[in-house]
């Protein structure tokens, strides 16, 4: 979901509709008649930095949150109602507000986790090695020592800072408060349900300091976190804690150096997997349902050994391999497993575990050519170039195109897509009627030439008999392509692939959307092209802009 | 706290059940012994999406009625409505004017606010009028407003909130999208508690501990917010002003009607409320399971629904029948594509879409019963009530805006029943004319609700 600048493009597309030329983006960035704004990157106008709003934890980052905190690990955000889609990845700062509904649910969730964290001997041992000793009669001197240094670690690491005595101070007549009438355990689950709903625990809240230099930048605490949630999506762990308190958290190799050992550390997989699984149309392959008559070898179980297919071959990729984005979108060879080889026909592979195998270089390269991503969009039966051009179009080369009004379809009677034998017949409109042309002709002719993979992301070669012709073309350079292979070597030589790869991680990497004229946005996007599109390091160079090492300009204090 | 007797019908809710309900005592005098025709007293709002069936591709009208006022014939979309349609006025011959936007998008979001979609894929302009009239009328109710919504967040939005899913929009600026409740056990627990009634003890114990709890959670807010600069000071105050919403849902008593007993808790463990985070864009992946489910659990959020108004514990609601996206299918009436695929990604299906509407007018007729059969002192739950059900747009295949597909029921405000208003003449059929009407039943006496590019006066003759 680009956001972008949407008005001005729906405003293109209608006028290409009034016979103006088309849905092009030339027009798109400015708008006819606007002169673009020159980018202004001064270090005194430090735009990509100058606005890092407030971020609250998303349920993906506090499942994993409670999970190193406390060791409970049954993902209780899932509960919570669902984010903004906001930049696609469900953690843009500036749309995320409060209800009266996820008030409640945190307060729910909270005590669902305060009282699992509190059930056992060993859980409480888990808060602190004196909790499980505390029993009925135990010398109430005793019980307070252990109450308060619980409540002295707990909040350390629920609020991912040191803690002034004061702030101890307030939970632990919070728990003496709740102790009245209640078990020492209830009063300590008690005051964790409080910790959780505690705005220290739920944002990220950066106050930074002034450096040498006269600059804003987050404090070592603040900038653990940022590290810790950008490559783990979870709190920082001890080794951050530590390098926090020593000083190695405020300059650009001592980050740098944190960093690159957070990337290389398995926990980074989660992160990577959770960015995949949102950016391509592989998250919900385990349900995707197709019929059994039309697709025998097909069944929900094949639909989620795709996706592991997709996500182990990235996993390999990033984590162990040349990490190339350009490598990712033309390897030669995937991962399958046994079932999976029977599904692709694929011999003499056998076993559960996922092994690397050669691809048929005439019919598949890379990653747009798994099955699963290319049978993911498609909503029926049949495939639809619409949807899978429009996923290449505007998710990888993110150009967006804006959805067809009311006027047109006021115009227009949509296509049929169950009269014609070939999918090119179905769409034949999309190529023929101007109104619909305008926008469909950046679209279908990317889908058409992925018509060779039916609607599981099988080979074919004939649709009802008829020869599959799956030529097509890139939107706006219009490099010719023939068939899918002939597509992923087209779109791998594109530049917009990297800008907008690049893009869609420093959206998700700052919590944010960025607009074209982001300053550093384009310095990252130049050094991710530079390094040979390396994904690790892309992701180390988000760690290394002005959006993440400072802080904005204006003082957050009040006045 | 501790002078109160609880009797055996007490009730726990709130929270994770914070607050606590008491059966009406009638020495206390009936609190809702109002007139029917002084203002309403409960709003609720029922969505379903794609519109009904306006023109079945051969110019006929398969929701309108037949006939004049008072002596219609009810269409085929609207027969199963024939049983309540004593409490029923057909509102017909308006537009959505103000859905101004992307189409599916602008149409939900102008549906309850009668403005314009916000710049840039937003959301609305304005206030939702369930929450201006909640702002009336829910002061000494522990839930302000109710939302909830079934089989909801299909399609491009993926389980999240997003202009195409969303209907109920804050009071005050930037008029904040409100999500809808989606799991049905969490909205029991919420609403009609999960302690033992006959514990007493152990719930003042509750009580007390969840107060502490949130009086501290806000003194955190309230301290961390003075220490931040205006933005983020801003979104600190704002999530304080939820959690002393909560607080305040803890405090006060609150009296249930005579008509008020909690529904039974059923099984929905068939049934994954936020399927949706697993949606693809074209509704290419099923919940099979789910979908199965959505009569019987939609059964069961209207029965939970009615007696969260029976029972005091909000006058305002909302039901939301999935979203403008609709991507699920109908396994129960034998609809395996999903109800977008019918209204137009498929080419326009007016056999299936009838089919649907006609359902949804069958959902209705239940929730209308089910609050005619609420009796609060000499009238019924209903009578008391105004309920508005509405779409995104009137006809599917073009996203037409013109004669929505409108229908109010009860009697709240002096709303007259048993009538079909065709409005055919109106010299500004703009619908931010029908949400003025409304709120003015709540004693709301506004001119001009939403956009007043969009609004003239109230629409005549609701009363």
């Amino acid at each position: 979901m680009e956001q972008r600048k949407p008005m001005t493009r729906f405003r293109t597309c209608i006028a290409a509709i009034l016979g103006f030329s088309a849905c092009v983006p030339d027009f798109v960035i400015g708008g006819p008649g606007e002169a673009a704004t020159p980018v202004d990157c001064e270090p005194s106008h430090r735009q990509f930095a100058g606005n890092a709003p407030l971020r609250r934890l998303t349920r993906f980052e506090y499942n994993q949150t409670i999970r190193d905190l406390f060791g409970d690990d049954t993902s209780p955000a899932n509960a919570l109602p669902s984010e903004e889609i906001g930049n696609g990845f469900g953690n843009d700062a500036e749309s995320q507000v409060v209800s009266s509904l996820l008030a409640e649910q945190y307060a729910i969730v909270a005590e669902g986790i305060a009282t699992r964290v509190t059930a056992s001997p060993e859980a409480l041992a888990r808060l602190s090695s004196c909790a499980p000793q505390i029993v009925e009669g135990t010398d109430p001197a005793v019980e307070r020592e252990c109450a308060d240094r619980v409540l002295a670690i707990l909040a350390r690491r629920a609020y991912r800072r040191p803690v002034e005595v004061a702030e101890v101070d307030a939970l632990i007549d919070l728990q003496r408060t709740l102790r009245e009438g209640a078990t020492f355990r209830s009063s300590i689950a008690a005051t964790i349900e409080a910790v959780l709903q505690s705005p220290d625990f739920l944002y990220r809240v950066e106050r930074g300091f002034v450096d040498s230099d006269g600059r804003r930048r987050p404090n070592g605490y603040e900038m653990a976190s940022r590290l810790s949630y950008l490559l783990w999506g979870s709190m920082p762990d001890d080794d951050l804690f530590a390098a926090a308190e020593s000083g190695e958290l405020v300059n650009h190799e001592g980050i740098l150096a944190h960093a690159e050992r957070m990337f290389d550390d398995p926990r980074s997989r989660v992160v990577t997997r959770f960015f995949f699984d949102n950016l391509l149309p592989i998250g919900g392959l385990a349900e995707l349902e197709r019929s059994e008559d039309r697709f025998p070898t097909y069944s929900a179980e094949v639909g989620a050994l795709l996706r592991e297919e997709t996500q182990t071959f990235l996993a390999y990729e990033l984590h162990e391999s040349s990490g190339s984005w350009k490598t990712v979108l033309t390897a030669p060879y995937t991962f399958v497993n046994e079932d999976l080889a029977a599904f692709y026909g694929i011999p003499d592979i056998e076993g559960d575990e996922f092994r690397q195998v050669s691809l048929d270089p005439e019919r598949r390269l890379g990653l747009l050519t798994h099955a699963g991503v290319v049978a993911g969009p498609i909503h029926s039966n049949d495939t639809n170039p619409v949807v899978r051009g429009s996923f290449i179009v505007q998710r990888l080369l993110c150009e967006t195109i804006p959805p067809p009004t009311g006027d047109i379809l006021a115009q227009v009677k949509p296509p049929d897509p169950d009269s014609g034998a070939t999918a090119r017949e179905r769409f034949t409109q999309h190529r023929e009627d101007p109104v619909c042309m305008a926008c469909h002709q950046r679209m279908d002719p990317v889908g058409l030439a992925l018509e060779n993979y039916d609607a599981v992301g099988l080979w074919r070669d004939r649709e009802n008999g008829l020869r599959i012709d799956s030529s097509g073309q890139i939107p706006d350079s219009g490099v010719p392509v023939d068939g899918p292979v002939e597509l992923v070597q087209a779109i791998a030589d594109d530049p917009r692939t990297y800008e907008c790869f690049a893009r869609h991680w420093a959206n998700f990497a700052y919590g944010r959307t960025l607009e074209d004229d982001a300053c550093g946005l384009s310095q990252l996007q130049d050094d991710f092209v530079a390094s040979d599109y390396d994904v690790r390091e892309l992701m180390l160079g988000l760690t290394q802009t002005d959006a993440f090492l400072y802080l904005p300009e204006e003082p957050s204090e009040s006045p | 706290m501790s002078h109160l007797r609880l009797s055996r019908r007490t009730m726990l809710r709130g929270a994770g059940s914070i607050a606590i309900a008491l059966p009406w005592l009638e020495i206390m005098g009936n609190p809702n012994s109002a007139k029917a025709a002084e203002s309403a007293r409960r709003f609720i709002t029922v969505y379903t999406p794609g519109g009904s069936v306006v023109d079945d591709g051969q110019g006929r009208n398969r929701w309108r009625p037949v006939g004049g006022e008072t002596d219609f014939t009810l269409s085929p979309i609207l027969e199963p409505l024939e049983r309540v349609r004593d409490n029923l006025l057909v509102i017909d011959g308006l537009s959505m004017m103000s859905a101004v936007g992307e189409q599916h998008q602008a149409g939900i979001i102008a549906w309850l606010t009668g403005t314009p979609q916000a710049d840039g894929n937003g959301y609305s302009r304005g206030p939702s009028l369930d929450q201006v009239i909640a702002s009336r009328m829910s002061s000494d109710v522990p839930v302000r407003s109710l939302q909830l919504a079934v089989r909801w967040g299909t399609g491009k939005s993926h389980g999240l909130l997003h202009p195409i899913n969303c209907a109920n929009f804050e009071l005050l600026a930037p008029f904040a999208p409100i999500p809808p409740r989606l799991d049905p056990q969490a909205i029991f627990t919420a609403l009609f508690g999960a302690v033992d009634p006959e514990s007493s003890l152990e719930m003042q114990a509750r009580i007390r501990s969840k107060r502490s709890i949130l009086d501290f959670v806000d003194r955190r807010y309230a301290n961390l917010a003075t220490q931040l600069g205006a933005r983020d000071r801003q979104k600190l105050e704002q999530h304080l002003t939820k959690v002393r919403e909560l607080e305040q849902s803890i405090g006060p008593l609150v009296m249930a009607t005579g008509g008020c007993s909690p529904p039974e808790r059923i099984d929905t463990s068939d049934y994954n409320p936020t399927t949706g985070l697993a949606a693809d864009d074209t509704g290419a992946i099923v919940d099979h399971s789910s979908d199965e489910a959505i009569p019987r659990i939609g059964q069961f959020m209207m029965d939970m629904l009615v007696m969260a108004l029976a029972c005091d514990i909000t006058h305002v609601a909302s039901l939301q029948w999935s979203d403008t996206e609709a991507k699920h299918t109908f396994p129960w009436l034998g609809l395996s594509e999903h109800h977008h695929f019918y209204q137009h990604d498929g080419g326009f299906r007016p056999v299936e879409c009838e089919r649907i509407a006609v359902w949804y007018s069958e959902q209705h007729a239940y929730l209308l019963t089910a609050m005619d059969t609420v009796e609060i002192g000499d009238h019924t739950l209903l009578d008391e009530s105004v309920v508005f059900f509405g779409s995104e747009l009137a006809h599917a295949p073009t996203h037409g805006k013109v004669d929505m597909p409108f229908l109010l029921a009860g009697g709240g405000g002096g709303l007259r029943g048993g009538r079909f208003l065709r409005n055919e003449h109106l010299t500004n059929p703009s619908h931010n004319n029908l949400l003025s009407a409304i709120a003015n039943l709540f004693g709301d006496d506004r001119r001009v609700f939403g956009d007043p590019n969009f609004a003239s006066a109230p629409l005549a003759s609701l009363t």
